[in-house]
């Protein structure tokens, strides 16, 4: 049923005279006098005693980890198809701690929520350890790292964007300070100062004196929402090719091409097979290339066949076409005595002379230049062996955006000398 | 034909059946579908680091809409505590886990069948988050359906498996083999009074009812909670809550029972295999019939949990062979443990693709 009540009947579950219950109390008094229901309202809790919260409001509610709180409030926020309903994500100061890029993600993207902190200085459930967000003050009288200052997560927040940041030392402006950050179009963001019995003090005043001050900083910013798009099917670009051309391939044809990265290897290697496909031929292609893509090596494996291809690995490749250095460096060593090999006249030295292939030079690189000299050997190897119609390599070049550079690369081999 | 990838066909198979939202952080051999995501899903978000990634999954799929993600291992290592999350809150998504050689880093841009053991033991207390595999194209759309359907009636994340050779590599392929996706119906309709969070029937799943409704109070909890999404621990109702995670899996596995068995009369040897090295299995199989032998194939694509068909087929034959691209057999080790009978054998390699001359080799 929906209601205006947004605190539950359950009784509060924390330590007497901890701080937490007056927090809870003044969430959901804001919410209520901001005009929210229970229905409105999404609950968001870490872990740790400001875990606990959950039976406490008589909202939704979702309940996740340790520090991801915040996180886990975004995804909600964003997947909300209703901008008027309000996430609200409580967590402690353990759980800014764990979860600090999570926060400040959450700012930086100005996500409509408001997180609520709950800085008791400790870790209560554990046995009271200092968290990143304990006071200087406060390990000064447990003489515990007492020269590592505390995250300011108020500054932080602000630092990072957030449309609200806050934080409220007195009890009596709790209500105020959350109606200002429950308004407030983005993230918002307040971190309380809250009273630990058990661990650190018995007094208020005591916290107040080890406590940073109040402060409260805004940016003017509008919210980061969720973009949403009609997209079509990337199928539908795809370019559709059926046989024109006979190929004189029988069962299957493997090539590989090697070069250097920027080479216009891949990009051969891809014209390659669609040519087998313009020749109603079967065909697959896989890149191999270093993590860092635009230096050192690039292999690429073109599979041609009468039949689909199921097991996409080459063992002996019929053909291999190596036009620079560093594709022969990187597959000298791997060379099957089988195929025949291809290479540019740049790499004529003892060690490719002494191959016992069947080994072709060509001039490659000086006729297509580096970006085409991998094309330009296909070309030689497609009219050369008449495995394939040349026009149906050219058909396939016709499409591709730099069609004109690459058809020179194809008529470049036709000139050149072998 | 067209010549494309199976990353493509996933991305493509994802928006169809109705996912959201691609949440991603980039991580090689998974890039492509990052790429895709963002050209073909209706949201994209660029996640800071892939332990955020896996929350903001959560929190959307809380809220009603269906996540997507993919990754390799490193990324899977941090999201499987928000992937034991989203498992207790019983939050529908997708993962799709691009397997590469590891341990650790290992090499980004080789291949491997090595993340099958963690993804079986990835949920504390070994509950079951299911595991399918794909191979051949047909199979990446038919399994990437069948996983989004899954992932929904069953109200949990569901891992695809697949790997660098299986998404990276492009095909020449026919589109129009590939079958009708529909939108997966995402919210239930029939839900009993007075509503409960995590009440449930025979069928054993909760209702899927979106955070920030206005009809019913919904709570999610990670913790052990009651039917009312309130924390409750050593309590009968919490604990059977807590039962109920593994139980819906195996009390309704036929629903998600897949593999292809290609049995022939005669046959007393049986290859067992997955994903990337069930390519190589149909071409050894076909040699080896073609030589004479007598013998069966079973390509599993339901991994976790493990069917009990899957497991009956393999008792059926004298000798069964596990090819993987892994050291030992992970699949082998999951299924018969370290001790496994006389009759079963494996064939592995890491580094690069088993291939079909090597599984003949071994089978003769």
């Amino acid at each position: 049923m929906t209601k205006n009540k947004i605190l539950s009947k359950v009784k509060m579950p924390f330590c007497q005279g901890c701080g937490h219950g007056i927090i809870v109390r003044s969430i959901a008094k804001a919410m209520e006098q901001l005009g929210y229901s229970n229905h409105d309202t999404i609950i968001v809790s870490d872990i740790g005693c400001s875990g606990l919260v959950d039976p406490l409001f008589d909202t939704h509610s979702i309940h996740g980890l340790h520090g991801r709180a915040p996180a886990l409030g975004v995804g909600v926020s964003l997947g909300l198809d209703n901008p008027n309903k309000k996430v609200i994500v409580i967590q402690g100061d353990g759980g800014v701690t764990i979860g600090l890029q999570h926060v400040l993600e959450a700012a930086r993207r100005n996500i409509d929520i408001t997180l609520v902190v709950m800085n008791n200085l400790l870790y209560g459930m554990t046995g009271g350890q200092i968290s990143g967000l304990s006071t200087q003050k406060f390990k000064e009288q447990r003489h515990f790292e007492v020269d590592v200052p505390p995250f300011d997560i108020v500054k932080l927040a602000h630092a990072s964007g957030a449309a609200f940041s806050a934080r409220a030392t007195s009890i009596k402006t709790y209500t105020d300070i959350l109606k200002d950050a429950i308004e407030v179009n983005g993230f918002s963001i307040v971190e309380f100062s809250s009273l630990c019995t058990s661990y650190a003090f018995k007094k208020l005043d005591e916290l107040q004196e080890v406590f940073e001050e109040a402060e409260v900083y805004r940016n003017e910013r509008i919210p980061v929402r969720a973009h949403h798009k009609k997209t079509k099917s990337l199928l539908n670009n795809l370019k559709i090719i059926e046989k024109e051309f006979d190929s004189k391939i029988e069962k299957r044809a493997g090539i590989v091409l090697a070069g250097s990265a920027g080479g216009g290897v891949q990009s051969a290697a891809k014209l390659l097979a669609t040519t087998g496909m313009f020749s109603g031929l079967h065909s697959t292609m896989k890149g191999e290339y270093p993590v860092t893509v635009g230096t050192g090596f690039s292999i690429a494996e073109v599979i041609l066949s009468t039949t689909p291809v199921k097991y996409t690995g080459l063992e002996t490749p019929d053909v291999v076409i190596i036009v620079s250095d560093d594709g022969w460096n990187k597959i000298k060593g791997n060379i099957k005595e089988n195929s025949t090999i291809i290479l540019d006249n740049s790499l004529k030295n003892e060690e490719t002379e002494s191959l016992k292939n069947k080994v072709v030079f060509g001039d490659f690189n000086r006729a297509a230049g580096k970006r085409g000299a991998a094309l330009a050997a296909l070309a030689y190897w497609i009219n050369d062996s008449g495995m394939m119609d040349i026009e149906a390599l050219k058909k396939s070049v016709s499409s591709h955006k730099y069609s004109k550079v690459l058809l020179e690369a194809i008529e470049a081999r036709l000139t050149v000398f072998i | 034909m067209v010549f494309t990838d199976a990353s493509m066909l996933i991305t493509e198979a994802c928006v169809k059946a109705g996912a959201d939202v691609f949440i991603g952080y980039p991580i090689t051999p998974s890039n492509r579908f990052y790429q895709y995501g963002t050209q073909r899903f209706p949201s994209f978000l660029a996640g800071p680091d892939e332990i955020t990634v896996m929350q903001w999954m959560a929190g959307y799929s809380a809220a009603g809409k269906f996540p997507v993600s993919a990754t390799a291992f490193p990324g899977l290592a941090l999201m499987t505590e928000g992937l034991n999350m989203a498992y207790a809150m019983e939050l529908p998504m997708l993962l799709i886990l691009t397997q590469r050689l590891g341990p650790s880093t290992g090499s980004a841009t080789t291949g491997a069948q090595g993340d099958l053991m963690f993804a079986n033991g990835a949920i504390s207390g070994h509950y079951p988050i299911p595991v399918f595999s794909h191979s051949e194209f047909e199979d990446s759309w038919d399994m990437t359906y069948e996983a989004i359907k899954t992932a929904i009636k069953f109200r949990t994340p569901v891992i695809l498996l697949t790997s660098k050779e299986l998404v990276m590599t492009n095909k020449s392929f026919d589109l129009s083999q590939l079958k009708e996706i529909k939108p997966v119906e995402k919210f239930s309709t029939k839900v009993e009074e007075p509503y409960k969070p995590y009440k449930t029937g025979k069928e054993m799943v909760p209702p899927y009812i979106p955070l920030g409704n206005d009809k019913y109070q919904v709570r999610v909890n990670a913790s052990t909670h009651n039917d009312a999404g309130l924390i409750k621990k050593n309590d009968p109702e919490s604990m059977a809550n807590t039962r109920r995670l593994k139980e819906k899996f195996e009390k309704r596995i036929d629903e998600i029972t897949f593999y292809d068995f290609d049995d022939q009369e005669g046959a007393d040897k049986l290859i067992v295999t997955y994903g990337i090295s069930a390519d190589a299995a149909r071409d050894a199989i076909t040699e080896l019939r073609d030589s004479g032998e007598k013998i069966a194939l079973l390509i599993v694509k339901t991994m976790i949990p493990i069917p009990p068909k899957v497991m009956e087929i393999m008792d059926r034959f004298d000798s069964v062979i596990f090819v993987e691209e892994n050291i030992g057999g992970i699949y082998k080790e999951i299924i018969y443990g370290k001790n496994a009978p006389i009759k079963v054998s494996t064939v592995n390699k890491i580094g690069s693709l088993i291939s079909p001359s090597e599984i003949v080799k071994a089978v003769k």
